[in-house]
């Protein structure tokens, strides 16, 4: 591994961390579509600025682009509030405009502007190694390296400061407001995060992808843990895996590296959209069709606890009255009889005291809505599970 | 200027091709969007054209030829695929509409962008005009590419006639249509179907990343100039096929302008115009109706100010002079005239008096105050 | 009781995500009835509608409209929504969303004509919105767009009508007009169930009333079976002292 493969990587991965950061709160609070309007909006900021400074790593370009990303933000939420348009239409509105603006910008100065159409969408974080900040004739290292470096230190220094803060704010925004801190302060110092590390970030991987560094790496931590803390972290840690995974695998394909990262990113969510034991597709599924079988039970054996008449409790009943299909009926009566809830003479089902006093539990805790002793009780019931 | 282009468009086949074209897509893009934008389904426009991208490196990577019908199929399939995972993950998990649309509008970008970046790459891949579809390129618009369009352009405008009674129904209320006896599934597939066609065909033009646009801006112009639903799909298939064609001539005449930012910026000045100026919902006009709102209170306190020195006198109509206003601060010369203006009192030099109609006025708002 | 039955509901049971909000609901409503269904909120009340409607599928369950199942009997069938339920901003007139009251008659793709027209204008005239015909439905009042829903449903001339919450949100003046207009259907022989979460005036607008909490708690005339004991197994304790206390 070379010097300048080493950098790279690790500009992807401080890439990685700075986006995911916001990327949580972003997701948390419903607003994962600004940072897309965000990366794109800030495209004519960054456009105007190189022009004065030649310089994607400059802090006056860094001011200007991200002072564009809250002017995007103010400007979504001022046609919001106006009513002519529904919420979303604001946001896909705004930005695409922005966006063509800065296209325009740089396609009308193609001449003199080493800025160019695939570097807005990609970034070009191949090159980051060789523009380098030079100090006293002593080599620093590369610029980029610095500019996200402190960009993720103040964000990060901003998280722990403001921590409790952003949780309130974020979890109940009604409580944030008694206890005294503005949710209007923690929203526009989020925007305004979110804008910076955009601009930061745009350099390493274009205007488009932050998007998928910022969303996907929180969603799928998301579908893993509800704890915030536990977010942050494995985000970042799963940012920083994709970034490195994603650079070799573009490495060996020659491939764009932040094309390759977003596409590593995809597949990790997909992985976790599968597989993640509680609330994962596959485990959702099983769970779904369990507490079908079971909740059908239920509904039978309350049937039977509510009906006296033989007529109503025959076995024929089941099908044609409850109108379920045979095979649903069959699957419901096998398990409350491998669960000895019932017994069935001459063709007619009666409860066992077990199957009563189950079904009185488990209706008084559906109708007081406590999910919870309901698994309980299920679990200290069932022998068998649907 | 205008005058050169024009007579380069009577002359020139191509260009008059390419404009017809840009002119028949902005006009469908307006017409179907106007579906999208009121079914609050904004930004799925902007995540599928995103997501078709990989679709179409695919089919250039199996093919290798640069089969434009090829290319748009790919597109359409992978637009659909990515519609069908955004509905996975919004009703199979617990993430929102808006987290579901970022992660697939951005991993799937990202996929297609290494794919792309992966075919320039290839030796003797004949790669060039890829690019056109990430921000479009109006001028590799061919004859058969605009009747291709235009072909589709009347098969939806047929359907959305053909089902106009459906679509209004269902956009307005899918509940009550379903108790109609209506399959509102149906319905709802029909119209998303046609979106993701209308996507699909601004790709070459418009490009993917500002395609979403191209629904959203005409149509959310229209919407507020008129309140009928007829009105507004034709008025945003103007709006989007004005678009176009300005779009297009701009692009034309300028070197290295991608038509997509050129047509959609077009478009954006027609929302931004009618949000400020359209009569009946524009910010302008509800500015001076607040104004005008503002004037009319305080008229009417001076009046109902008037109203009470006069109501105890037998004569209502019995002259007062004006300076027993004087501790009253809300009056002006300017308010005594306009409230002449109206009829609602009599001015006489230094006097006044309350006309029956200005007794009447206040008296309705003393009780209605009450 | 002699009386014919409109719907008859066996064994309903309804679940979103598999979690029960309807259980095992017996319900028989005997023609011409006014009927409220009441009880507290996430009690399920606008789901059974739904689920009469068949605008969400039941876990299990029947339900059948003069003996027959609903698919088969959907023109004798009327339904009101909750105005929220809709985005009235949407860009069309009041006339125009009366009409949409004739399209199931009309069925696919015909367009509705002059005689549909007129069909919505005298539904207009019934609910006093006559002079509103041509308003952009956001530039009513919540009483006024209550009247419109309520004339989309009178245009379908149907024989059993389903509101939900249509006094909600809505002035005086529309909620007695709107009584009177449901007096007159049950005169002229339909049958009409509206659910209702006021229940001061429960024995003054209705006839017929059910309880439901998840479950049905009571159903029949209100003579009869709005009393204390119900209204407590309905809503819990607190109901009880209030109510006897109230004017009821």
């Amino acid at each position: 591994m070379t010097n300048a493969q080493l950098e790279i990587q690790i500009i992807l991965s401080l890439v990685a961390v700075a986006c995911a950061l916001p990327g949580v709160f972003l997701v948390l609070r419903k607003m994962a579509l600004i940072s897309d309007a965000i990366s794109h909006s800030i495209l004519p900021g960054i456009v105007l600025g190189f022009f004065i400074t030649q310089d994607l790593a400059s802090p006056l370009l860094i001011v200007m682009a991200t002072l564009t990303g809250v002017l995007t933000v103010v400007l979504v939420e001022y046609i919001q509030k106006t009513g002519l348009v529904k919420e979303d239409t604001a946001i896909g509105l705004v930005f695409p405009s922005m966006f063509s603006i800065g296209v325009i910008l740089i396609a009308r100065n193609a001449g003199d502007v080493h800025l160019d159409v695939d570097a807005v969408l990609l970034g070009e974080v191949a090159f980051a190694p060789f523009d380098r900040w030079m100090y006293n004739g002593i080599d620093m290292g590369p610029k980029s390296l610095w500019m996200i470096g402190t960009i993720l230190t103040v964000s990060i220094s901003l998280l722990i400061l403001f921590f409790k803060e952003l949780k309130v704010a974020t979890f109940d925004a009604g409580l944030a407001a008694s206890l005294g801190f503005t949710p209007i302060g923690i929203h526009y110092g989020l925007m305004t995060v979110s804008s910076v590390t955009t601009v930061g970030a745009f350099d390493a991987i274009g205007a488009i992808l932050v998007v998928a560094f910022m969303i996907v790496p929180a969603a799928s931590i998301y579908l893993l843990t509800n704890n915030l803390k536990k977010m942050l972290v494995y985000s970042a840690l799963l940012g920083v895996f994709a970034s490195i995974v994603g650079y070799w695998i573009a490495h060996f394909l020659d491939a764009s590296i932040a094309g390759t990262i977003a596409t590593v990113l995809g597949l990790l969510f997909f992985m976790v959209y599968l597989f993640a034991p509680d609330k994962g597709y596959i485990s959702q599924w099983y769970k779904i069709k369990q507490q079908k079988t079971e909740v059908a039970m239920l509904v039978f054996m309350l049937h039977i606890a509510n009906h006296e008449e033989e007529q109503e409790r025959n076995v024929n009943h089941l099908q044609e009255h409850i109108n379920w299909t045979s095979q649903l009926a069959r699957k419901v009566l096998r398990l409350a009889n491998q669960n000895n809830m019932i017994v069935i003479k001459n063709d007619v089902v009666s409860l066992t005291p077990k199957g009563a006093e189950f079904t009185n539990k488990a209706v008084s805790y559906i109708s007081d809505n406590k999910n919870a002793e309901l698994e309980g009780i299920k679990q200290n019931f069932f022998l068998f599970r649907g | 200027m205008i005058n050169e282009y024009l007579n380069l468009l009577l002359k020139d086949y191509t260009l008059q091709i390419i404009t017809l074209g840009t002119a028949v897509l902005g006009a469908v893009c307006g017409m179907l969007g106007s579906f999208a934008v009121l079914r609050k389904q904004s930004l799925l426009g902007d995540a599928i054209s995103h997501a078709s991208l990989p679709g179409i490196a695919i089919v250039f990577l199996v093919l290798g030829v640069k089969s434009n019908n090829g290319l748009l199929l790919g597109a359409l399939a992978s637009g659909l695929v990515s519609a069908v995972f955004i509905k996975g993950i919004i009703s199979k998990t617990h993430l929102k509409a808006d987290t579901a649309l970022g992660i697939v509008l951005s991993t799937f970008f990202g996929f297609g962008m290494l794919l792309l970046t992966y075919i320039q790459k290839l030796p003797n891949a004949n790669q060039s005009g890829l690019e056109k579809y990430l921000f479009g390129q109006a001028a590799t618009l061919l004859a058969s590419d605009v009747w291709l369009m235009t072909a589709i352009a009347g098969i939806s405008l047929l359907i959305v006639l053909l089902f106009w009674k459906e679509f209004k129904m269902v956009l307005f209320d899918p509940d009550y249509t379903k108790t109609l006896g209506f399959n509102v599934k149906f319905i709802d597939t029909l119209i998303t179907s046609f979106i993701v066609i209308a996507i699909v065909m601004g790709l070459q033009t418009v490009g993917v990343v500002l395609m979403s646009a191209m629904l959203l801006a005409p149509a959310a112009a229209a919407r507020q100039w008129t309140n009928s639903l007829a009105k507004m799909v034709m008025l945003a298939g103007l709006f989007g096929a004005t678009s176009g064609v300005v779009g297009t001539a701009i692009s034309a005449s300028a070197n290295n302008l991608s038509t997509g930012p050129v047509i959609v910026l077009i478009a954006t000045l027609f929302v931004v115009f009618s949000f400020v100026f359209s009569p009946i919902r524009g910010l302008l006009f509800k500015q001076i109706k607040l104004w005008k709102n503002r004037n009319d209170l305080k008229l009417m306190k001076t009046l109902m100010f008037m109203y009470n020195l006069v109501k105890d006198h037998e004569d209502i109509s019995h002259p007062h002079k004006i300076q027993l206003l004087n501790n009253f601060q809300g009056y002006t010369k300017k308010s005594l005239k306009r409230l002449q203006a109206e009829d609602l009192i009599l001015l006489n030099r230094s006097d006044w008096s309350l006309t029956e109609k200005g007794f009447n006025t206040a008296k309705n708002l003393y009780t209605q105050e009450l | 009781m002699e009386q014919k039955i409109a719907i008859a509901i066996d064994d309903l049971t309804v679940a979103y995500n598999y979690k029960p909000v309807l259980w095992d609901i017996d319900l028989q409503i005997p023609e011409g009835v006014l009927m409220a269904i009441v009880g507290p909120n996430g009690a399920g009340k606008s789901t059974l509608l739904k689920a009469i409607l068949d605008i969400i599928k039941p876990l299990a369950g029947s339900v059948t409209v003069y003996g027959k199942p609903y698919k088969k009997q959907r023109d004798l069938v009327a339904y009101v929504p909750q105005k929220g339920s809709v985005d009235w901003d949407f860009p069309t007139t009041a006339l125009d969303v009366v009409m949409m009251g004739t399209y199931g008659s009309l069925g696919w793709i015909k367009r509705p004509g002059q005689t549909q027209k007129k069909q919505a204008l005298e539904a207009l005239e019934k609910v006093g919105m006559l002079p509103f015909q041509n308003r952009q439905i956001s530039q009513l009042s919540g009483g006024q767009q209550q009247r419109i829903f309520l004339a989309r449903a009178l245009v379908q001339n149907a024989s059993i009508y389903f509101m939900d919450e249509p006094f909600q949100g809505v002035d005086a003046t529309t909620e007695k007009a709107i009584i009177q207009i449901l007096k007159e259907l049950r005169k002229a022989g339909k049958t009409v169930i509206v659910v209702h979460h006021d229940l001061q005036t429960v024995p003054e607008y209705f006839d017929w009333v059910t309880f439901l909490n998840v479950k049905k708690i009571a159903t029949g005339p209100v003579a009869q079976i709005f009393n204390d004991d119900n209204l407590t197994k309905t809503y819990g304790i607190n109901y009880k002292t209030s109510i006897t206390e109230g004017k009821l």
